[in-house]
């Protein structure tokens, strides 16, 4: 049987159930999608407020205004740092690259925070000592 | 005749399954739903007392976990205003102003945290002591510089708890000698983070986790039931800064860290870090990080420094004696730990 012939051999309620299946499994991968926990994203702070939250598998540069000036966050490869600061220390710059963690930039009161989803809180840490 | 039967006997079956399909659907959606009104996980961070504070709190709804956590903020801000050793308005600083010449009035919050020092003071026998100022102060571990060694024997006599005296029913402090300076940062962090979790208690918080740097206090379980999961950080990370030695699960305690890696400088092949013995004047040497745990912030956060500069041995045995827990590393990098939590620390495989 050829093609044709299958879809010439099925009732209107077989294609009415194909596509309630195609409908119901399009909407499977958004409830999916929705509920199952997503990578990991950076958090930009400034004086506690969130100015920023960015996914960490997107490239890009982008620049907050803090107590003192502008700091610049780069995010690439799965990495953050900060490039540029107005601080007189640059401690946030020397720290380099980070993959987990975070940097913050205290005259600036620039936090940058790599966190993942909620639920996998119980996987790693909750908080670090030291 | 019999074709519109099959047609509709079909068309039957079809309508059953979509019913069947959507019920299984819709519950799973409001399977989610429900959950997501149960108690969930909320946390803030904001940078006071010159570092990174987070607060996490179990809640069912993130309004009042997000009020309880503002408090929270205020509250350690509040105190921070009180204890600033930098701030020439501080509590502090008046006590350090009138060193030698009066008695000053203060809050009961002052008053609190130097009653608990002196206590500590006395519990290591000095190695912990808030009159280290007038020696620290003459260490610069931003520009990286070593004091004169006349400078440091000069201002040695100037460190010793002994020298200040309180009252609690006047609410008073009083330095002896002129030149004396109090400096409350190797306790104030953990003190904060008790007055955070009273705090967040006091808004209905039943559990969650006050971090102040390297200084945490934990109450309660996380909302699937399991204690708070705390790691260690390794002394001698390579690279990553999170790099963790060990992990552990803290229920209703507090832990704190002092490592010679958080603010130092080599000089001539020698570090120079921020954990200055107060019977020497000089960084104190065999161990590279020490970790403390029992109830209370303000007592882990200052026998953190204190046992780290007794050294493993002895640091070991005071800890023992005091009924804490603790996790020394020393300057070989050998771990030490108190007899009760042995087996209850889990430490990632050594690289």
């Amino acid at each position: 049987m050829n093609l044709k012939g299958l879809l010439n051999s099925t009732t209107i309620a077989d294609r009415i159930l194909l596509f309630v299946l195609i409908l119901l499994s399009l909407s499977g991968i958004i409830f999916i999608k929705e509920v199952l926990p997503k990578g990991h994203t950076v958090r930009i702070e400034v004086n506690g407020h969130l100015v920023y939250l960015l996914p960490i598998e997107k490239d890009r540069i982008v620049s907050v205004k803090g107590s003192v000036g502008n700091t610049i966050i780069e995010i690439k490869d799965h990495k953050v740092r900060i490039t540029e600061s107005p601080c007189d220390n640059k401690l946030c710059i020397l720290q380099g690259w980070i993959e987990k963690g975070s940097i913050v930039c205290l005259p600036n009161r620039v936090i940058v925070i790599i966190s993942s989803q909620e639920d996998e809180l119980n996987k790693r840490v909750d908080a670090i000592t030291g | 005749m019999r074709e519109k039967f099959k047609v509709q006997c079909s068309m039957f079956n079809v309508l059953v399954s979509i019913f069947l399909l959507f019920t299984i659907h819709y519950s799973l959606f409001t399977l989610y739903g429900c959950s997501s009104q149960k108690e969930k996980v909320y946390r803030k961070n904001t940078i006071l007392m010159d570092t990174l504070v987070t607060i996490t709190v179990v809640s069912n709804s993130k309004d009042s976990a997000e009020k309880a956590i503002d408090s929270a903020f205020f509250e350690i801000e509040k105190l921070e205003k009180l204890f600033n050793f930098f701030s020439s308005d501080s509590e502090i600083s008046l006590i350090n102003k009138n060193a030698g010449i009066f008695e000053v009035s203060v809050s009961p919050d002052t008053l609190d945290i130097i009653d608990k020092a002196l206590y500590i003071s006395e519990k290591t026998e000095g190695a912990f002591d808030a009159t280290i100022g007038a020696v620290i102060t003459l260490y610069d571990f931003y520009k990286k510089v070593k004091p004169e060694d006349g400078a440091i024997k000069k201002n040695l006599p100037l460190v010793n708890y002994k020298y200040v005296t309180i009252d609690k029913n006047k609410l008073t402090v009083f330095l002896k000698k002129k030149g004396m300076l109090i400096d409350l940062g190797g306790i104030s962090k953990g003190y904060a983070a008790d007055k955070a979790v009273d705090t967040l208690k006091r808004k209905g918080i039943h559990s969650g986790l006050v971090s102040v740097a390297g200084d945490i206090r934990a109450f309660g379980l996380k909302p699937d039931g399991m204690p708070w999961k705390i790691g260690i950080r390794n002394p001698r990370a390579k690279g990553q800064k999170d790099d963790i030695l060990a992990t552990l699960e803290l229920r209703d305690m507090a832990i704190s860290t002092s490592g010679d890696y958080e603010r130092y400088f080599i000089h001539d092949v020698k570090r120079y870090h921020h954990l200055i013995n107060p019977g020497t004047g000089y960084p104190a040497e065999g161990c590279q990080s020490v970790s403390v745990i029992t109830t209370e912030g303000a007592l882990t956060d200052a026998f953190a420094t204190g046992i780290f500069i007794l050294g493993p041995e002895k640091g070991i045995k005071t800890l023992e004696k005091m009924g804490f827990d603790g996790i020394i590393v020393d300057s070989q990098g050998k771990v030490h730990i108190t007899s009760h939590i042995r087996g209850k620390v889990e430490f990632k495989r050594s690289s």
